[in-house]
């Protein structure tokens, strides 16, 4: 297995995945008003982050989610946008995370999943059937929409049902090298390295926000910065300075 | 009273399908025909097995014989009605039991879609571990080293700028 470099410290206290309901107000079951809705605006807070799931039908995307997350598999069906939602809790260096983690539904169909499906996206798991060649050759049309839209979220390349096909596991794939993507030889059928394949991607999704959300900081900063020098510009020669300011951004 | 299934085939004329069972308490070996009515050439083949295993009087003797075998047995007995040989029959279950690996699943039909995944959940729930089994084990990880000495996998054989 290809090893990821990711800051040290990160741990998992609790091996196994609970379903929490996010924000009681939200898609609550049974309220059937707010199921069409997705509050894509959550994923800016620090404790929120959302992994999708692409590849082509049949690859095992559901299977593999629903091995990670036994129990706590309820996936939550929202037909506006064609998509699947499993919704999971992590612990990653002390703190609680809120994992959305998005698979298609049966939009991989037409091979192009709408904007929004990628739309602050974190990280993304890519599958592939080590029994069925098309979903290998089909990966570069999946990675090619996957760069257009999310250029730099970390991209983890899954061969799945190993158990099928063992001898798949002694073989180099050269599109992971190609585009230097991790890749994980897993089974939803056995296990095998299905849940360190999630908890990396959540690891993953993690480190990627913390280092962008570093990056907002800064600009928001600089911006900051410059409005200061702005204003001191404007009135060099003011006694008294105004002492009412700008509320700065959140 | 329990049945042993031992065998079960498909009698082509008159249409029947016969099971070879022992009696749990007896121990002998006997056999039960069960005649097949309403069967035609066009009927389908899925119905047909599933109203024989869940016919009253023959429920409880076809309880060890899977649904998918007596399908199988009602293709055979089908394809004999359509005038087709044996070898060409099995060659026709044979491709519609399998998945063709160059096959792109993305254009098909909702309906040849949910066929070819029913193919293959049988072998996913043959080799599926579950929550119940004794041995069950949640976390599995086994180390798959990626080196360079690792043959290249024939995929890649083709056109270097299929990516």
């Amino acid at each position: 297995m290809k090893t990821v470099t990711v800051t040290e410290g990160f741990h998992y206290g609790d091996k196994t995945p609970r379903l929490t309901l996010v924000h009681g107000h939200e898609l609550m079951a049974g309220d059937r008003s707010k199921q069409g809705e997705l509050d894509q605006e959550k994923y800016d807070a620090h404790e929120n982050v959302k992994i999708i799931c692409l590849g082509d039908s049949a690859v095992g995307k559901s299977k593999l989610m629903e091995r990670f997350l036994m129990d706590g598999f309820q996936p939550q069906q929202l037909s506006t946008y064609a998509l699947t939602l499993y919704k999971h809790t992590a612990t990653v260096d002390g703190k609680t995370i809120l994992v959305d983690f998005w698979d298609t539904a049966g939009q991989e169909r037409f091979q192009s999943m709408h904007a929004s499906y990628y739309h602050k996206a974190h990280a993304c798991i890519m599958v592939f059937d080590v029994q069925r060649k098309i979903t290998y050759k089909n990966l570069g049309t999946w990675y090619a929409e996957l760069r257009e839209f999310r250029p730099e979220i970390p991209c983890i390349l899954v061969a799945n049902k190993i158990d099928a096909d063992i001898q798949m596991t002694q073989k180099n794939f050269s599109f992971a090298k190609k585009f230097s993507l991790p890749l994980y030889f897993v089974s939803a059928a056995d296990g095998t390295n299905v849940v360190k394949l999630f908890n990396d991607a959540i690891r993953l999704a993690v480190a990627y926000k913390k280092s962008s959300q570093d990056f907002m900081d800064e600009v928001l900063q600089e911006l900051e910065n410059f409005k200061l020098e702005q204003k001191e510009e404007d009135t060099p020669d003011q006694e008294q300075g105004d002492m009412s300011k700008s509320p700065s951004p959140s | 009273m329990k049945y042993i299934a031992k065998k079960c085939g498909v009698r082509f004329q008159p249409p029947a399908m016969i099971l070879i069972y022992e009696n749990e308490a007896e121990g002998k070996s006997r056999q039960r025909i069960m005649p097949v009515r309403n069967f035609s050439k066009f009927s389908d083949c899925t119905r047909a097995a599933e109203q024989l295993k869940n016919n009253p009087r023959h429920k409880s003797y076809l309880e060890q014989v899977s649904l998918k075998q007596l399908e199988k047995l009602f293709v055979f007995l089908r394809g004999s009605l359509q005038g087709q040989s044996l070898a060409e029959t099995m060659e026709q279950i044979q491709r519609e039991t399998t998945i063709d690996p160059e096959e792109d699943l993305n254009k098909l039909d909702d309906k040849e879609l949910a066929k070819r995944k029913s193919i293959m959940d049988e072998l996913f729930e043959k080799n599926q571990k579950r929550k119940d089994d004794p041995s069950f084990v949640y976390d599995v990880e086994v180390e798959f080293p990626q080196d360079e000495q690792l043959q290249s996998c024939s995929w890649d054989t083709a056109s270097v700028d299929e990516f």
